[in-house]
C-alpha cells in the first residue's frame, strides 16, 4: 500500500490531475461562454439582452445577502430536461404583446454582476418574475406578506425591508396597500426602505422578453457585419 | 447487537505502549484539543441553526413553539430563513468538519511522520485564526453582508482569515510530513496529501472569482465555478480527511490489514480523477456547454469504482473483524463503520444524480438537502466522532466517563441520520413528481404541499440529531473537567476515579505497529 513510492512522482501527478479537471470544468466553459457579448435583434437596430438599471444592480446584493436563491431558482430547462416550459417559467411577452416561451441561455446573463441560477424550487422559478408580478406595488404586497396574495404560498415575510412611520404631510406614493389584518393604524403607514426599493427594481428586471436564436446555447458569437 | 458496545469504559491507560507515538501524542495535545474542541463548539451552534432554519420550512402551526420562531424570521432580518440556512451550513462545514479535519489531519501527519511535532505554535496560531475567520463570517451573513454563493457565504473580511488561518496549517503540515522518519509511509497520508493540497486550490479560485469584484463579464461562468467549489469541498477535502482516518484506524483498531488492500491505490487515483465530476449534476439542463454536460455525468458516474472498492475495503474489513472477534472493539469502531458505510451511501446518491433523468426529477428537490447532509452530517461528522472518542482519550490519557452516553449519542445520531436522509430523499422524489409533472394544473404550490409533511419530518429527524449531538458536546465537557478536577486538585479524586474496580470487556489494545 506504500502509494507515495517518491513525493515529487505523487506531487506531479496530483497536479496534474487537478489541473485536467480545473481546465476540463472550468476553464474550458469560461473560454466558451466568458465572453459573450449582446446581439443585435433581427430587423432593428436594438441589442439583446440590455443592461439593466443601477437600483436593479443593487438589487443583487439584496437578494445574496437575504438568501433569496435558497428557495427559487433563476433558469429554464427546455422541453426535453423538465417541466419548465409547463409550468410557464419561461414565458414572458415581447413589445408586441406575443408569447416568448423558450428555455434560458448563457447569453441570458451577461449583464448580471452576479448570477443566482439556484439549486432549489421551494418557490417558483423567477426568471420572468417580472412578467408575472408587472408593478413594484404587487411586490411590495407580496414581499411584505405572501398570503394576501397567494394562500397556497409557503414564502417567508420579509417585514424588516419595510418600515411602519406616521404620516406627516402627504401620504407616501410607495405607501403599502394592505387589506385589513395587516392595515397599520390610523394615521400610520408602512413604506419599503432602500433595500426593499432596490430588491423589487431588480425582480423588475427579470424578464426574458426578447428572442435568442436556439443555437445561441454555447456557439461562440460572431458580430454581424455591419449594415450600411 | 449486544456486543456493538462495551458496558463500561477504561478510565485510564490510553497512553500508546510504543515510546515513540506517546512522545507524540504529548506533542500535539495542545492544537489537537484547541480543534477538536472549537469543532464541537461549532457543531453546537450550528445545529442549533439547522433545527430553526429547517423549522422554518413548513407552516408555522405544526410546533407551538414555532410561531414564535416565525415572528422572529419575519420581523428581525438576521433571522431570516434566507440567512439562517446558510449560515447553519457554513458553520458545519467549517466551523465543525473542517476545523475537526485540520485536528485530526494534525493528529494523523504527525503520527505517522514519528516524531514529535516542531512549531506547535505556528499550528496554535492557525487555529486561532481560523475559528475568529468563522465567527466573524457568521456575524457577517447574519447582519446581511452574505454573498450569496452557496458555501462562500462569509465575506470577503471573513474568508482572508480562514486564508491565513489555511497557509499556517498547510506550511506546518508540509513541514511536518517531510520531517517524517523514514520507512514509515501509509496509504492514510496520501488521503490527507489530496485533501491539503485541494483545499487552498479550491478556497483560493472560489473566493477570489467569485469574491468582488467577480469575474468580469462572466456571466454563468460564475455558476461553474461555484459548482466546482461545492462540490470539490464534498469529495476533494472532506472524503479525503474522512478516508485517510478510516484508512488509519480500522485496521489499527481491529488488528486486521485492509482487505482487497492492494486496489486500494487504484480507488486513490480513480477517487482524485472521476469525483470533481460531480460538479456537473448542478448543470443539467441548464445554460451550460452540453459537451461538459454530457461528459461530466459518464466521468462522474465512473465514480461507482472507487466507491465499491473503497466500500471493499472498509466495510468488508470491519465485518471480518467483528467475525473473528466477536466484537467491534470499544467505543470507537461502530462510529468508524458506520462513517464507511454512509461513504458508501453518499456515492450512490451521487450515482443517482449522474443518470441524466433522475437528475432532472431530483435537481431542484430537497434531495440535494439529502445529498448534503450524508455528506456533512452523516460520512464526516461520524467521522469526526470516531475520531473525537479515539483521540482524545490518547492526548489526555484520561478516558470517556460513561459508555451509556455514547451508546445514547450513537444510536440518536445513527437513526437520526437515517431518518433524515430516508425522509428528504423520498421526499425529494415525490416533490420531484409534483415539479416536473406534465399537466400544468400541478402548479408550484402542489408540489410545496407535497413537501410539507416531508420538511416537518426531517425538522425532527434533524432535532433527534441535535440531542444526540447535545449529549456528545456534554460528554466531552464532563470528561475535560474530571480532568481538569484530577489535575489541579490531584489525589482523593484521582483515587476515586481511578482505582475504582473496572471490569473492562474493552479488548486489548492492538498492536501500535502500522497494519499496512
Amino acid at each position: 500500500m506504500n502509494i507515495i513510492p517518491n513525493f515529487r512522482t505523487f506531487f506531479v501527478l496530483l497536479l496534474g490531475i487537478f489541473l485536467f479537471t480545473w481546465f476540463a470544468l472550468v476553464v474550458f466553459p469560461w473560454l466558451e461562454l466568458g465572453h459573450l457579448s449582446p446581439i443585435e435583434e433581427e430587423g432593428s437596430t436594438d441589442i439583446t439582452p440590455w443592461d439593466s438599471t443601477g437600483l436593479a444592480h443593487a438589487g443583487e446584493h439584496v437578494y445574496a445577502a437575504d438568501g433569496c436563491a435558497y428557495c427559487h431558482t433563476q433558469q429554464v430547462r427546455p422541453a426535453t430536461s423538465g417541466a419548465d416550459l409547463i409550468r410557464g417559467w419561461g414565458t414572458a411577452k415581447d413589445a408586441d404583446g406575443k408569447d416568448v416561451t423558450r428555455r434560458s441561455y448563457p447569453r441570458d446573463y451577461i449583464w448580471q454582476g452576479q448570477t443566482f441560477l439556484g439549486n432549489s424550487r421551494e418557490g417558483a422559478d423567477l426568471s420572468n418574475v417580472a412578467q408575472r408580478f408587472p408593478d413594484a406595488a404587487t411586490l411590495y404586497r407580496y414581499l411584505y406578506d405572501p398570503y394576501v396574495l397567494n394562500p397556497h404560498s409557503s414564502m417567508p415575510e420579509y417585514r424588516f425591508l419595510f418600515v411602519t412611520r406616521k404620516i406627516t404631510g402627504q401620504p407616501s406614493r410607495d405607501a403599502l396597500v394592505l387589506p385589513e389584518a395587516d392595515a397599520p393604524a390610523a394615521g400610520y403607514e408602512i413604506v419599503p426602505t432602500t433595500e426593499a426599493k432596490s430588491l423589487v427594481a431588480y425582480l423588475l428586471s427579470l424578464k426574458k422578453d426578447y428572442h435568442l436564436k436556439p443555437d445561441e446555447a454555447g456557439v461562440p458569437y460572431v458580430p454581424p457585419a455591419t449594415k450600411s | 447487537m449486544a456486543t456493538l458496545f462495551p458496558t463500561t469504559v477504561a478510565p485510564r491507560g490510553f497512553v500508546s505502549t510504543n515510546p515513540d507515538l506517546a512522545a507524540v501524542d504529548a506533542s500535539v495535545r495542545v492544537p489537537v484539543m484547541a480543534c477538536f474542541l472549537t469543532a464541537v463548539h461549532w457543531m453546537v451552534v450550528g445545529t442549533f441553526l439547522l433545527v430553526y432554519a429547517s423549522s422554518l420550512t413548513h407552516p408555522q402551526d405544526t410546533f407551538p413553539i414555532l410561531g414564535w420562531f416565525v415572528d422572529l424570521s419575519n420581523n428581525f432580518s438576521m433571522f431570516t430563513y434566507g440567512r439562517v440556512w446558510p449560515a447553519a451550513i457554513d458553520v458545519l462545514v467549517y466551523g465543525w468538519a473542517s476545523t475537526a479535519g485540520l485536528g485530526l489531519a494534525a493528529w494523523l501527519l504527525a503520527r505517522m511522520s514519528r516524531e514529535p511535532i516542531r512549531a506547535p505554535g505556528l499550528l496554535m496560531t492557525g487555529v486561532v485564526f481560523w475559528n475568529l475567520g468563522i465567527a466573524i463570517g457568521l456575524s457577517g451573513i447574519l447582519l446581511g453582508d452574505s454573498t450569496g454563493v452557496e458555501l462562500l457565504e462569509f465575506p470577503f473580511y471573513a474568508s482572508w482569515l480562514l486564508w491565513v488561518a489555511y497557509a499556517l496549517f498547510a506550511v506546518w503540515a508540509v513541514g511536518t510530513y517531510l520531517g517524517r522518519r523514514p520507512g514509515h509511509d501509509h496509504i492514510a497520508q496520501a488521503w490527507i496529501l489530496v485533501a491539503l493540497f485541494a483545499f487552498p486550490w479550491l478556497y483560493g479560485a472560489g473566493s477570489v472569482l467569485l469574491g468582488a469584484p467577480r469575474l468580469p463579464g462572466s456571466g454563468v461562468i460564475q455558476e461553474v465555478i461555484g459548482a466546482w467549489y461545492v462540490h470539490g469541498i464534498y469529495t476533494l477535502w472532506l472524503a479525503p480527511l474522512g478516508l485517510g482516518l478510516l484508512y488509519y484506524l480500522i485496521p489499527k483498531i481491529s488488528g486486521i490489514s485492509i482487505r482487497f488492500g492492494s486496489k486500494s491505490k487504484v480507488a486513490f487515483w480513480t477517487w482524485i480523477i472521476f469525483a470533481p465530476w460531480t460538479a456537473v449534476h448542478d448543470f443539467v439542463g441548464g445554460p451550460f456547454p452540453a459537451e461538459t454536460v454530457t461528459t461530466g455525468l459518464i466521468l462522474s458516474g465512473l465514480i461507482f469504482i472507487p466507491v465499491a472498492i473503497i466500500g471493499m475495503n472498509l466495510v468488508s474489513t470491519a465485518f471480518v473483524a467483528e467475525g473473528k472477534q466477536g466484537h467491534h472493539g470499544g467505543v470507537v469502531f461502530p462510529f468508524l463503520v458506520l462513517a464507511a458505510v454512509l461513504f458508501v451511501v453518499a456515492g450512490i446518491s451521487e450515482e443517482i444524480l449522474s443518470i441524466r433523468s433522475a437528475n432532472e426529477l431530483l435537481r431542484f428537490t430537497m434531495f440535494r438537502e439529502c445529498n448534503m447532509l450524508l455528506w456533512v452530517y452523516g460520512f464526516f461528522s461520524f467521522i469526526v466522532f470516531g475520531a473525537i472518542y479515539y483521540i482524545v482519550p490518547r492526548l489526555l490519557d484520561f478516558g470517556w466517563r460513561s459508555a451509556m452516553l455514547v451508546k445514547i449519542h450513537y444510536y440518536l445520531s445513527l437513526y437520526g441520520i437515517l431518518l433524515v436522509i430516508a425522509m428528504l430523499g423520498f421526499g425529494g422524489f415525490m416533490q420531484g413528481n409534483a415539479l416536473e409533472n406534465p399537466d400544468p394544473q400541478v402548479t408550484i404550490a402542489v408540489a410545496a404541499g407535497d413537501s410539507v409533511s416531508f420538511h416537518i419530518a426531517a425538522t425532527m429527524c434533524i432535532s433527534l440529531i441535535a440531542i444526540g449531538n447535545g449529549i456528545f458536546a456534554l460528554h466531552l465537557g464532563w470528561m475535560l473537567i474530571d480532568w481538569l478536577r484530577l489535575r489541579v486538585r490531584g489525589n482523593r479524586l484521582a483515587a476515586e476515579i481511578l482505582l475504582e474496580p473496572y471490569e473492562g470487556d474493552v479488548p486489548s489494545q492492538a498492536s501500535e505497529e502500522p497494519v499496512a
